[in-house]
């Protein structure tokens, strides 16, 4: 792992994520940043630049998800995320619950049933999965 | 929940920052503490008891 944790606050009022609070963060935010700007600049075939920029994105990633698994949480941070998470999340089941609903009047109203987005559906679906795996893993836990 | 934290910790000449070392939280997590508005697990209300080098839970948390 390259970044510290320390150099990291949890992002609270602006989205998901981390915010730098010190200077090495951002220092850390431009050095991972620079060779994006740096390759896409670069005189190289199209295939060689998403190769290049998909390895850098992998490791930018993996080292990102890394330190924000390290974040120094304690418990009431713990709690008060897990509410936030939950009420986002609520938030997010209702605009896509009415999405489909609005989906199947547009398609009932055209005869087509299809028009339903799959992605949707999927979401759902895998959002109930996550949900019951998480249920099932707490409830043998403790 | 009560607390007498802030008793204790002026007590022993310990800092918000430095009660919050000792006890692997925020400074944050202790000011809702002192200022009545968070409820601490066991654990964290042992470990708190523990920093401010009293013996009994309940001198430092009360109903």
């Amino acid at each position: 792992m390259i970044a510290k944790p320390e150099w990291f606050k949890r992002r609270k009022y602006t989205g998901w994520g981390l915010t730098p609070s010190t200077w090495q963060g951002w220092a850390y935010i431009v050095v991972m940043i620079l060779p994006i700007i740096v390759i896409t600049e670069m005189n190289v075939i199209g295939s060689t630049q998403v190769v290049l920029l998909s390895l850098w994105a992998i490791v930018f990633g993996i080292d990102f998800i890394a330190m924000m698994v390290h974040v120094p949480k304690d418990e009431r941070d713990i709690i008060h995320e897990a509410i936030s998470e939950r009420n986002a999340l609520w938030a997010i089941l209702v605009v896509l619950t009415a999405g489909i609903g609005y989906q199947i009047a547009a398609g009932i109203v055209v005869n087509e049933i299809t028009r339903v987005d799959p992605v949707i559906l999927l979401a759902l679906i895998v959002g109930t999965i996550v949900k019951a795996a998480s249920n099932f893993y707490l409830d043998k836990k403790n | 929940m009560e607390t007498n934290i802030a008793l204790y910790r002026n007590k022993l000449n310990l800092t918000q920052e430095k009660l919050a070392e000792l006890a692997g939280v925020t400074r944050q997590t202790i000011i809702s503490l002192e200022q009545n508005r968070y409820n601490p697990s066991l654990l964290l209300a042992h470990k708190i008891t523990q920093a401010l080098k009293q013996k009994h839970i309940e001198d430092v948390f009360y109903l």
